[in-house]
Formats: C-alpha cells, sequence, structure tokens
C-alpha cells in the first residue's frame, strides 16, 4: 500500500540536511552568491553526506541511498540557499548519463575526478533538428572537464581540452559558470542507447532541477507568507486581502502536489519501476510551473521590495527560471512525454482501460 | 511511492468490470432520461450482494470505525477513483451509507456507528445513507444553517429544510446537520440520526441537473420531528469537548480527498476516449498528432499530481495524523485539472466530442459539480489560507 512517510534513516538525513540550510546557508546567500561559491566548511559538511553519491549505486562507488532520499536532501538544502547545489552535487544532474554510459572504466574516471574536486561536468540536451556548437552553461568551479551530451538517443562524453570561458547567467552564482565550445573538445566516446535509457539520461536531469526547485519554491512560500502576514495595507496585512490569500492558498497547493509527484518518481526509479523516466519528466514539467508560480507570486506581492536584493524573492525568481532550462528546458520534455504516454500505462490501476 | 497490493488490485478489476457491464450504460441511460435508476433497479442488487466491495466504492469501509483494523480508504478511495471512471453519478448512487458514511465515522460513537451501519448488512434489499448539511440559505458558510434542533424532555425536535442532498429521497438515512442556537455560530452544530419514516420528513423536491444525473440530488423539510435522545450522534459530551462545527469539518477531511478520487477516475475517463480517438483517426505522423500526444501527457501529468494529493491525505486520515491542509488541497488543485482534462479531450476529439452518443460531452456536464461540492475552489481557499496564516473569518 501506498506510503508516504520517509524511513527513520532518511528522516534523520533530512533533518541534518535542515540544520545545514538553516545554519549554514540560508544566512549567507548573498555573501555566497557574491563569492561565487559556497564555504569549504559547507562543501566538507557535503562531502560527509555524502551529497554527490547518495543516489549512486555501489557499484559506482555511491552510497545506494537512493534517488528518493536524493531528491528530499536537494529540495532541503534549496530551501536554504540552491545556489552553489550546482557545483557541489557531482555528479548531479549527470547522474543518469553516469549510470546509462556503458563504458564503466570511463564513468569510473569522472566520477573520480568529480570526488576528489578536480573537475566539473556538465550536461546539455540537443535537438536534432537544430544541433549545438557548444555547452551554454556549466558549474564553474572546480575546472569542467566533462561535457555529457544527449541527442535523441545518442549519449556522448566530450574532454574539454580548451579553455572554458567564465559566464555571468540569470541565476546560481554561488556555483560560478563557464562556457565552452564543442570545438574546444575531444569526444571521448558516443554511445547509441534504447530510447527509454536515453529518456532515463534526461529524465535524472530533471528530477535533480525538479527537486532543487521544490525547496526554492518552499522557501519562497515560507517568506511570501511572513512577509504579507506583516505588511499592513489598507488597513490590514497583505495576506488578509482575499485576493492575495486566494493566490497563496493555490500556490502552496501547487508546491505541494509538485514535491509529491518528485518523491513519486525518485520512488519509482528506487523501485526500478519501467516507467520512471516519463514520470521524472512529468514531475519536471509540474514543478518548474509551480515554482514559476510560486516565485513570481513571490515577488509580485512583497511589490517593490520583492525587486529588490534586499530579499531573496527575485533570487528565487531568478532561480526558477535557471531550472526550467534544464535539460533541453520545456519543449525537450513536452516532447519527450508526448513520445512515451501513448506506451506507459496508470501506475496504479496498471493496464489502460478500453474505455 | 506507489505500490498496491495484490488485493485491492483484484478488488479494482472487479469493480472495473461492474463498470464496465453495467455502471457506464446504467450511467448513459440515466443522463438521456434525466432520472437516476429506480432503486428496484437490478444493479443495486448486484452490489448489495456484493457487500464490502460496493461499501468500499463509495469510500467507505468494512469495519465500524476509523480505528478498525480493516478501514483501508487509500483502497476505498483507489476502488471509488474507479468507480468514478466508469459513472460518478451512478457510483454516488449505489447502496451502502455514502456520503453519510464518513459523517457517521467522524461523530458517532462506537455503539451508534454499530448500530446503523449494521443496516448495511442485510443483503436482500438494496438500502441507503445520506448526510444533509447545505440549506437555502446555507451554502458554502455551512456555520449559517439555519435548521435548529431543540430539546425537549428525552427527545430532540429538529425544524428546516435542507437541499443538495445526495440520495436523501431513498435513504433509511440521513446526517442531519443542525443548530442548537444559530447565535453559537459554529459551536451550536450538532449532527443527528434522521430515519426515514420518522414523522415530519418530507422530500420536497428532486432537482434537475446539467450533469451528474445518475444519483439523485434531493430537498427536504424537517417539521418538529421528533428524534429519541440516542440519536444526537456522538452524544452530548462529544460536542462540549470537541465541538461540532470541528466534527463536520472532520467529515470534509475524507470527503474532499474523495470528490477528488471521483475526479481522477473521471479525468482518466476523459484522457482514455482522447487516446482512442488519436489511435484510430489521427495521422500517425505530423504536428496535430504531436499536438494532442503533448496535450495528452499534460493530462497524465495533472490527475497524477491529484491522485498523489488524495491518496497523501487519506493516508496522513488513516494514520490518525491532521489532514485538514492537505484534503483541501487536493480539493483545490483537482476540479479545475480534471475539467481542463475533459475540454482537452475535447479538443482532440474536434466536432465529434460533443456529440451526444459520445461519453465526452456527458463528462463535460458531469465534471463541473466536483468544483463546487464539498466546498467550493473558493471554499478550499479560505480554508487553506486559515491553515497557513492566520487568514481572518472576516476578510
Amino acid at each position: 500500500m501506498r506510503d508516504f512517510a520517509l524511513s527513520a534513516e532518511l528522516e534523520e538525513l533530512r533533518a541534518a540536511a535542515e540544520r545545514l540550510a538553516t545554519a549554514e546557508l540560508a544566512p549567507n546567500v548573498r555573501e555566497n552568491e557574491q563569492a561565487g561559491r559556497w564555504p569549504d566548511s559547507v562543501v566538507s559538511v557535503l562531502d560527509g553526506f555524502p551529497l554527490g553519491d547518495l543516489d549512486l549505486p555501489d557499484r559506482l562507488g555511491g552510497v545506494g541511498a537512493g534517488v528518493l532520499a536524493k531528491v528530499v536532501i536537494l529540495e532541503t538544502l534549496a530551501m536554504g540557499d540552491a545556489g552553489g547545489l550546482a557545483a557541489v552535487d557531482r555528479p548531479g544532474s549527470t547522474v543518469g548519463a553516469v549510470l546509462a554510459c556503458p563504458d564503466h572504466d570511463l564513468v569510473a574516471e569522472v566520477l573520480t575526478t568529480g570526488r576528489d574536486g578536480s573537475a566539473q561536468s556538465g550536461f546539455t540536451v540537443i535537438d536534432p533538428d537544430s544541433g549545438s556548437t557548444g555547452l551554454d552553461w556549466a558549474p564553474g568551479g572546480p575546472d569542467l572537464r566533462w561535457v555529457w551530451v544527449s541527442e535523441e538517443n545518442t549519449l556522448r562524453l566530450h574532454e574539454v581540452t580548451g579553455t572554458p570561458t567564465p559566464l555571468q547567467v540569470l541565476a546560481f552564482q554561488a556555483s560560478g559558470g563557464v562556457t565552452v565550445p564543442f570545438d574546444a573538445t575531444t569526444v571521448r566516446g558516443t554511445w547509441e542507447l534504447s530510447a527509454d535509457t536515453s529518456l532515463m539520461v534526461r529524465s535524472r536531469a530533471r528530477l535533480w532541477g525538479a527537486a532543487i526547485s521544490v525547496g526554492i519554491a518552499q522557501a519562497a512560500l515560507e517568506d511570501t507568507i511572513e512577509y504579507t502576514t506583516e505588511r499592513v495595507v489598507f488597513g490590514k496585512p497583505v495576506a488578509h486581502h482575499q485576493g492575495n490569500a486566494f493566490d497563496i492558498a493555490a500556490t502552496a497547493a501547487r508546491i505541494h502536489g509538485a514535491r509529491l509527484v518528485v518523491r513519486d518518481a525518485a520512488a519509482a526509479f528506487d523501485r526500478e519501476e519501467p516507467h520512471a523516466a516519463f514520470w521524472a519528466t512529468q514531475a519536471w514539467l509540474e514543478t518548474v510551473d509551480a515554482t514559476f508560480a510560486a516565485t513570481n507570486l513571490g515577488i509580485q506581492l512583497l511589490g517593490g521590495h520583492g525587486f529588490i536584493v534586499d530579499h531573496l524573492a527575485e533570487k528565487r525568481f531568478r532561480e526558477a527560471r535557471m531550472l526550467a532550462m534544464a535539460a533541453g528546458a520545456r519543449d525537450a520534455a513536452e516532447f519527450d512525454a508526448a513520445a512515451h504516454v501513448m506506451d506507459v500505462p496508470d501506475p496504479l490501476v496498471g493496464t489502460e482501460v478500453a474505455s | 511511492m506507489i505500490e498496491i497490493d495484490t488485493r485491492t488490485r483484484e478488488m479494482i478489476e472487479e469493480v472495473r468490470e461492474l463498470g464496465r457491464v453495467h455502471m457506464r450504460p446504467i450511467g448513459l441511460e440515466a443522463d438521456r432520461t434525466a432520472e437516476p435508476p429506480p432503486v428496484d433497479h437490478p444493479f443495486y442488487l448486484i452490489c448489495t450482494q456484493k457487500g464490502g466491495l460496493v461499501s468500499r466504492m463509495v469510500g467507505e469501509g468494512e469495519g465500524p470505525g476509523p480505528t478498525a483494523l480493516d478501514w483501508k480508504p487509500v483502497r476505498n478511495f483507489l476502488l471509488g477513483e474507479e468507480a468514478a471512471y466508469w459513472d460518478r453519478g451512478v457510483a454516488l448512487s449505489l447502496p451502502g451509507p455514502g456520503l453519510g458514511g464518513p459523517g457517521l465515522r467522524s461523530t458517532g460513537t462506537p455503539e451508534q456507528n454499530e448500530r446503523w451501519l449494521a443496516t448495511f448488512t442485510d443483503h436482500s434489499k438494496a438500502r441507503w445513507g445520506a448526510m444533509a448539511m447545505t440549506e437555502p440559505e446555507a451554502g458554502s458558510d455551512v456555520a449559517r444553517i439555519q435548521t435548529r434542533a431543540r430539546k425537549e424532555g428525552d427527545e430532540w425536535v429538529l425544524n428546516g429544510r435542507k437541499m443538495f442532498c445526495s440520495n436523501s429521497a431513498r435513504a433509511d438515512w440521513i446526517i442531519v446537520w443542525a443548530t442548537v442556537d444559530p447565535a453559537l455560530g459554529r459551536d451550536g452544530h450538532r449532527a443527528f440520526m434522521l430515519e426515514r419514516d420518522t414523522p415530519g420528513f418530507e422530500i420536497l423536491k428532486i432537482e434537475h441537473k446539467m450533469g451528474s444525473r445518475g444519483y439523485e440530488t434531493a430537498s427536504f423539510a424537517m417539521d418538529d420531528v421528533r428524534l429519541p435522545a440516542d440519536h444526537l450522534l456522538g452524544g452530548e459530551e462529544f460536542y462540549q469537548s470537541r465541538r461540532g462545527f470541528k466534527a463536520s469539518m472532520a467529515t470534509f477531511n475524507l470527503t474532499r480527498p474523495l470528490h477528488t478520487a471521483h475526479g481522477v477516475g473521471m479525468g482518466r475517463a476523459a484522457h482514455d476516449f482522447a487516446l482512442d480517438f488519436i489511435r484510430s483517426d489521427y495521422p500517425a505522423q505530423g504536428r496535430r498528432r504531436q499536438r494532442a500526444l503533448e496535450r495528452l501527457a499534460k493530462i497524465r501529468r495533472g490527475l497524477h499530481t491529484a491522485r498523489l494529493m488524495y491518496l497523501n491525505a487519506v493516508w496522513l486520515a488513516k494514520n490518525g495524523k491532521s489532514n485538514a491542509l492537505e484534503a483541501s488541497y487536493a480539493k483545490l488543485y483537482s476540479p479545475p485539472v480534471v475539467l481542463e482534462a475533459v475540454v482537452a479531450a475535447l479538443d482532440i476529439l474536434g466536432e465529434a466530442g460533443v456529440r451526444n452518443d459520445k461519453m465526452l460531452e456527458k463528462l463535460y456536464r458531469d465534471v463541473k459539480i466536483l468544483d463546487i461540492g464539498e466546498g467550493t475552489q473558493q471554499v478550499q481557499r479560505v480554508v487553506v489560507a486559515r491553515q497557513l496564516f492566520d487568514f481572518p473569518r472576516d476578510a
């Protein structure tokens, strides 16, 4: 039967992540953004989790805690600050590529250099109709060395041989940022995958972003409520005007739903359900919409205060959009969902019912 | 996180068979004639003889109260979802305690639960229960109910009118919410067990509806209806310690997720019609097909989210945890998603979708009630706002 409870071990881990988020991340958001990285003290704690290896299986040197554990921890950390997660979580969004790659020696090299802090990985999805000349953005620290490319059912690993160009982007400044053209890379391997495995590669990246997205949305909601229940306009708190209260309530419901679908998709991966990747892509689509709604409302109800950097509303609004660009952005996710929707039975009631 | 056991899966298959063979055709007939199936419809006897399965389909359990070991609300709600897939109107018309079940659970003593649920252990005849809250002057704002309950000696005397009450014209008993003193507001609320043949009880009208015609929606009057003292559900102490209004709200914490479950079932039906149509009538490739598949995926996404929300709400209830917020989240989120699913399916079918020999135009008329019954979306937003922050009652 369905169970929404977290295990005692995961709850303990979540509580530890929450303490870190509250005590170390949230109070220093702007300083870390300015510095372009999270401090070593935070990184060392995360290495102890270990964040990057949480959802990796034993065979790849991971701790095998599972995908559900990973999304819960990402969500919890992102409530404090999402800005540095892209850099410190290795392999992070590239985990699907790492799992799918059949060249185990190459994967071991990628993982080892990620764990010892010498190399960063990036991930991009290329539309075969449009092509691409390079990776638009990857976290900047440590040095970008690996670029995973998913192009339809082809997976490629590029090794960066030139020098990536530092880049300022919309958000995630605490992760740094670089861009690199493919002609400054060498292709280390190209593999043809099944359609399902290719979807898994992209979906794991989406689920990674969706988990962070839920944390950002929840933090935005909580800050919005705090501000709007204190700030008085037209004789009563902002939140006590029914129009505003209704928007907050609807947004809260969407965030709740997003959290459930993200965790559900993660658990489906843990159970090795055949259509987990489809549901992860669906979860991402649901979540990016919910998070945009939450962070947009976060600015809107703060009014001018939402637009200035004294508050975090504007940062979360930027982050929401950045996460919506992940793994080929919305079009790629919509294409993937549409391509598989007729083949995926209902996950609970089984085979499709003839009408 | 999704896992269901073998027995639940088997029961879903049983409901599916009942739905395919009986409920869908009966629902279409009820829609065509604008009359719910008569109480002596043979299908009701089949349902009655199936006992527990049917009571589960309408959101009930087999046990007498929420502490019963066999109270499996997650399973029951999944069966409710499956029943609504075939025809929600007929599902709501099925014999059993219906929406009175959650009301009895949340207010009645164990003895009262046992006594009135025993009505349904006689499998030789179809029997119904019902619950009455809404009044002509009190819809969304249930705190304003005016039906009066007056204590006279060992009896309670009820006077007032109720409306939009499902199955009340055929029910053996109705849980009636009344107030002992309107000046007390919510604290004056009491729930009573009104049995069918009680003098002073009169059915006034059976409504004609745009959709969901498979079950009857009735209004009734109570003129000096006299009830024994033990028909006050929960007894006097219950209201002193728990307060009547909270008890009525606790009822909604189960019926709101059930509404969501029904919505998911109806949305799935719309999805499957669209899917069939794409398979049979759409070109194998091209932009029209691509667009339709994207819309199909969006339907799946919304319904999956809504399902997780109702399952989460009933899972909390099953585990004895507060679920008021999650129940309202589910009820707030799901009706627009379900309506959108039906609209998207209609778009996919195009002109074929609005023909009345197609199920979809019926679904379009049927689903709108989901955003009204058990508290409108606007009510849910108020409830959520009050849970999340101190949203004032007079805002």
